[in-house]
């Protein structure tokens, strides 16, 4: 579905990816563990198309996608989310949602000048979608609220949830749960893993190893920019190396 | 009418459009053109070589010029907002495409001081740092421009590009177009990785934003009858922004009130501090010093200025309940 074939990121010469190949496999949650700088994040942003990548392929979906730039990649159906909180902090929740949703012709210049009769249809139709995702992911209340007045947690979710509306084939998820209160971080793994048993295909780096232990399989585990091993937890847990490199702390 | 009044009513016009013009770039969009005054100088220009007579005409040999092709009106007005969008195509695909947004900023007022400097020193285009002078006001082969009928004519116009513009302004900061520019305005990243193209984004809003700032300087110098560098200096686009900052950014109705606050309001009050005193050139001065303590004070205490952009919330049929929305729930 999404593979990568000898990926590098080079930044003046350090290399924060270093020939890194994964083949995200249909309908899983593939995890991407490491220790801090291990090149996670990186590795995600140029897949994302955030990054470009000094050498290297990406392939989604039988097509080369290295060369595209991010928006690109994101029509395509290759969405991620960040790291740190990037929610649009003044616009509402459901505009949130709405600015990620394709298919709004009022979305051009001409289209916003011809007029509200003309993209109304599409708008009427983008907002009852909207509102059926706050409401399976428990945030109607809070549909009209700034999306910078919410909790960290509240803000993820409604980074998953600009994220859906893409429709995305491949979620890429960089720390969904970071920083979030241990409450909400169980409600953003029921999430996931209704969206899995969907069928929706997710790569996501996380450092919390019982919610990669639950939600992900296989385990890519990376250290200094490159793969030093993949596999389900339980065996990557007998691996020595990757027990001294990460796993224990 | 009174001419002062008259003058007051034309400038106001002005300077609401080009303060509608900013607050889509800088207050909708987040691009700090710190070159605004660029684009409302070129439509000025524009719209004065358009209106006047060939500089080799009798009586205007005292100034050199290109075109003075002497066209009727709306031509030169149409001629300077066209040249206000086509000067933002090259502007932004050399400095919007891949610089990040505060050295764009920087790039646009450097721009701002480049584009003056070779105006003013290089004479054949526009006659260099004297300006042009005698720019015919519109219509004045028709109408007597010293009548108090052509006073209403002008400020009538006037009202009605105000109008125009506030339209097209609505309608785009009203639209999924508009939510789309505050989304890129307040994170670039996460809307480009949501399949926004952000080059596209910033360019339509680039030119749109310059077509009405030519529009806006061909309506002044149409006015005034005089264009010159001195008079679209770097600093008029830092009155804009405080004009911008205070009135409300991302808002409409807060970019008209910035309009006639700060630029039109600013002018006159400052017109009453006394000038018998401290050195020459002491008014001007404190002038600056005010608008700076302006943008200072409204960043610290109110930074969304005084009408803020407004919260955009949707009834049960999925429809935004906004002011100034042309269509009702049905």
């Amino acid at each position: 579905m999404l593979t990568a074939r000898e990926v590098h990121r080079h930044f003046e010469g350090m290399r924060a990816v270093d020939g890194v190949s994964i083949d995200v496999l249909p309908g899983r949650i593939t995890g991407l563990i490491g220790p801090n700088g291990a090149g996670k994040s990186t590795f995600l942003a140029v897949l994302a198309g955030t990054l470009p990548a000094s050498s290297g392929n990406i392939v989604f979906e039988a097509e080369d996608i290295t060369a595209l730039p991010a928006y690109k990649r994101a029509r395509r159906g290759l969405v991620r989310t960040f790291q740190l909180p990037s929610e649009f902090a003044q616009l509402t929740v459901l505009e949130n949602l709405l600015v990620a949703a394709p298919g709004n012709r009022g979305e051009s210049l001409l289209g916003a000048l011809l007029g509200k009769r003309y993209w109304l249809p599409d708008e009427r139709r983008l907002v009852e979608r909207a509102r059926r995702l706050l409401n399976r992911f428990g945030m109607s209340a809070k549909e009209s609220d700034y999306a910078g007045t919410l909790s960290g947690g509240q803000k993820r979710i409604v980074e998953i949830m600009r994220a859906l509306m893409l429709r995305p084939r491949v979620l890429l998820l960089d720390e969904p749960m970071a920083g979030v209160h241990p409450s909400i971080v169980d409600e953003i793994a029921t999430y996931l893993e209704s969206l899995r048993e969907e069928g929706l295909t997710i790569l996501m780096v996380e450092h919390e190893l019982h919610m990669v232990e639950r939600l992900c399989d296989p385990v890519i585990v990376m250290a200094q920019g490159k793969i030093i091993g993949q596999g389900s937890m339980t065996m990557l847990r007998r691996q020595r190396e990757i027990v001294d490199a990460y796993l224990v702390g | 009418m009174n001419y002062y009044v008259e003058t007051i009513l034309v400038y106001a016009g002005v300077d609401i459009i080009a303060c509608l013009a900013l607050n889509l770039q800088f207050g909708v969009s987040g691009i700090v053109n710190f070159s605004f005054i660029v684009f409302q100088a070129a439509g000025a220009y524009t719209a004065a070589v358009l209106s006047m007579p060939p500089d080799t005409a009798s009586g205007m040999s005292f100034q050199h010029y290109v075109l003075g092709l002497q066209l009727p009106f709306p031509i030169p007005w149409l001629g300077g907002a066209l040249v206000g969008g086509l000067l933002a195509i090259p502007v932004g695909v050399l400095l919007l495409r891949r610089l990040r947004s505060d050295y764009q900023a920087i790039a646009l007022l450097v721009l701002s001081v480049i584009v003056n400097t070779v105006i003013t020193n290089y004479r054949p285009l526009f006659n260099g740092a004297a300006g042009l002078s005698v720019i015919p006001p519109p219509l004045s082969e028709r109408i007597d421009p010293y009548t108090a009928t052509y006073q209403y004519l002008y400020v009538g116009i006037t009202f009605v590009c105000c109008l125009l513009v506030l339209f097209v302004a609505n309608r785009i900061v009203n639209s999924p177009y508009g939510r789309t520019l505050r989304a890129m305005r307040e994170h670039e990243l996460a809307a480009s990785a949501l399949g926004k193209n952000l080059v596209a984004l910033k360019m339509t809003v680039f030119v749109v934003g310059g077509i009405i700032a030519g529009l806006s300087g061909a309506i002044l110098v149409g006015f005034i009858s005089y264009w010159a560098p001195i008079t679209w200096l770097y600093p008029e686009t830092i009155v804009l922004f405080a004009a911008i900052i205070v009135g409300g950014r991302g808002n409409n109705l807060g970019a008209i009130l910035g309009g006639l606050l700060v630029p039109l309001g600013f002018e006159e009050i400052t017109r009453f501090i006394p000038t018998g005193f401290g050195p020459p050139g002491l008014g001007p001065a404190i002038q600056w010093v005010a608008i700076g303590l302006l943008i200072i004070g409204f960043l610290w205490f109110r930074p969304k200025g005084v009408l803020p952009e407004p919260r955009r919330v949707f009834n049960e049929a999925g429809i935004e309940e906004s002011p100034f929305m042309e269509v009702r729930a049905s």
